[in-house]
């Protein structure tokens, strides 16, 4: 039964108590991105296929086990959301047909990291996105290919160590702004949320619910493995960026971008990326302020356009 | 052909350990294979790596299934038929295990005619995830027993695999090495090589092993719903989470709107527990807890007082 039509997410207590994911899975322990998924299956129902593109979360279905209660596809790297165009289009013939009641429909998810979604998959992406597909996509972001031992990708921010950046300033590059890229096709819903701030997810999942067509998500997904830190903080380093500002909180909606967050007081990046091994050379051997105050300033000059 | 394999949780460093042998064989003029199995390398998860050394070229692939050493980093994984320490080993294996309990015991406990050896016990650590070097000593211990690595070369390969980390943890862990060098002195070479095994000689299995386990799980219903909860996720655990009952005050269930395993359930009670059969050990509920109501134990610890108090 979905639960779509009875939940409202004002405080807390609204969240679920008991989850519809099944436990077992070979994750992480303290996995950010699973996190955010159980979050998301709950309050979406058990009618839902997942199509999951090549990464960390393609070991959630391991023959013969899954997490799931109903449908999961696998897909190559790229093509997670013709993979969600096809099993879309299967069920709308299915119910056309009437061999599937109005109430057996299912809601299409994809599901792919980073490294599908800012890279490789960004093209299939944009043409489900053009085609007015009606599915949601949920990005689990931990800002390198997590499953293969953290290279970076297109989402790695600036400085990060990672096993192909691991000169002594880290990734020369800079993350990309996939929120804005998604947001240029004019899709139904895009938005950005974390697994720490569980009632900013709970109410961005309960709007997508309430449209079609594509509804984009990314979700920061904190890292214990790729980002070398003990898994115990994974909720206090998501925080974190909220409050450092280094992951805005927003949603776009009718061509309109709005700020679901907007941190009173920022605290200084530093608290953010000091508690994560991947930009401990910012810190030892001796304290790096040229890099540290450039990605501050980026920050910086990010809030100000948003505030103005 | 030497064929080692090691054992492990992951974070203890035996994908390491792997590298620095591997390295070690190379130098010492071996064709080498080291490899860590790969798909599930995730911290407390049982992984294993595997090292193949010989002087002519090495043809085998894959896993090791008749491993001549095989190297135990933590003796909780022994009886865990997922960690499949004890595969493949028989008479002429020599089993090095790190634990405090002695060689008689596990030849009993396992059944076993392989040879035992204890890795000189270590100091016990709260948390196993965190066995201090267990990597370069494992590593050491392997080189020592095969016989045919110097301790020179095997300090050569530590640098060459840990270069980039600090100076002082490298000096550690070379230390460490120095030292097992010193205290295994009289166990040089106690390893017997496996012969040549070529595709000619291979034997078609008659049915497939599969480790022990219920019958629920090696006969599950696939086309049922969440069946991975079958799968014991409690095992990686090395610090557990305890709910102290008389300072939970019932708030809006954080501990289990951020467990990210969802192992966390709120009771009709309106009180939350812990599903231990797959609660990993992430401890995020203790960190996020407010009223401070969740405390970390040693998991070791609480085996061992849970074992007591059934006899």
């Amino acid at each position: 039964m979905t639960r779509q039509s009875t939940l409202h997410f004002h405080r807390m207590k609204d969240m679920p108590s008991s989850h519809l994911l099944g436990t077992g899975t070979p994750m992480c322990a303290g996995c950010g991105g699973l996190e955010t998924l159980h979050t998301l299956y709950d309050i979406l129902g058990d009618k839902t296929v997942f199509v999951n593109a090549a990464g960390c979360m393609t070991l959630l279905s391991v023959y013969p086990f899954t997490p799931f209660r109903g449908g999961w596809l696998y897909t190559a790297m790229a093509s997670a959301p013709a993979g969600a165009q096809g099993v879309r289009d299967a069920v709308d013939i299915l119910l056309q047909k009437h061999k599937l009641q109005a109430d057996e429909d299912v809601e299409v998810v994809v599901i792919t990291g980073d490294g599908a979604a800012y890279g490789m998959g960004l093209s299939a992406t944009s043409a489900a996105m053009d085609r007015k597909l009606d599915f949601i996509y949920l990005c689990y972001d931990n800002e390198g290919y997590g499953n293969t031992g953290q290279q970076y990708s297109a989402a790695t921010p600036h400085a990060a160590i990672t096993s192909t950046s691991k000169g002594s300033r880290g990734y020369p590059g800079y993350k990309k702004d996939l929120f804005s890229i998604w947001a240029a096709h004019n899709p139904a819903y895009v938005a950005t949320v974390i697994a720490a701030e569980p009632l900013d997810l709970a109410k961005k999942i309960e709007k997508l619910q309430s449209l079609s067509g594509p509804r984009m998500l990314i979700s920061l997904a904190p890292c214990p493995t790729g980002w070398d830190y003990d898994p115990q903080l994974s909720v206090e380093i998501g925080r974190l960026a909220v409050q450092t500002g280094v992951w805005p909180l927003k949603e776009f909606i009718d061509g309109e971008l709005r700020h679901t967050r907007v941190p009173k007081q920022r605290k200084p990046v530093d608290e953010y990326l000091k508690l994560q091994g991947r930009f401990r050379h910012l810190f030892e051997p001796r304290y790096d302020s040229g890099a540290i105050a450039e990605i501050q300033a980026r920050i910086d000059e990010y809030w100000a356009r948003v505030v103005s | 052909m030497f064929r080692i394999r090691f054992h492990g949780r992951g974070g203890q460093g035996m994908k390491t350990a792997s590298r620095i042998l591997g390295s070690a064989f190379f130098l010492a003029g071996y064709e080498v294979q080291d490899a860590p199995r790969y798909g599930a390398e995730r911290r407390g998860a049982p992984i294993f790596a595997y090292v193949r050394a010989d002087h002519c070229a090495i043809n085998e692939r894959g896993i090791i299934r008749h491993p001549d050493l095989v190297v135990v980093a933590d003796d909780t994984l022994v009886g865990m038929p997922a960690a499949g320490v004890t595969e493949g080993v028989n008479e002429n294996t020599l089993l090095l295990i790190n634990s405090h309990e002695s060689a008689r015991t596990w030849a009993r406990r396992l059944n076993t005619r392989a040879r035992i050896l204890i890795l000189t016990a270590m100091d016990e650590v709260e948390d196993r995830a965190e066995l201090p070097y267990i990597g370069s000593r494992c590593a050491a211990a392997a080189a020592v027993l095969c016989g045919v690595i110097s301790r020179d070369l095997l300090l050569a390969a530590l640098n060459e695999e840990l270069a980039h980390l600090p100076d002082e943890v490298v000096k550690k862990n070379r230390d460490t090495a120095v030292d097992v060098f010193e205290n295994m002195a009289g166990e040089v070479g106690l390893v017997s090589q496996g012969g040549q095994q070529t595709a000619n000689d291979y034997v078609r299995p008659a049915w497939i092993t599969l480790p022990f386990e219920s019958a629920e799980i090696s006969n599950l219903a696939v086309h049922a719903g969440a069946t991975s909860v079958l799968v014991r996720t409690g095992l990686w655990r090395t610090m557990r989470p305890v709910i102290d009952y008389d300072k939970c005050n019932g708030c809006w269930w954080i501990c289990s709107t951020y467990c990210p395993d969802g192992t966390i359930d709120v009771g009709a009670d309106g009180f939350p527990q812990i599903d231990y059969q797959h609660c990993k050990g992430c401890l995020v509920c203790v960190a996020q807890c407010p009223p401070h109501a969740i405390a970390s134990i040693s998991e070791q610890l609480a085996r061992e007082q849970e074992n007591e108090v059934a006899s």
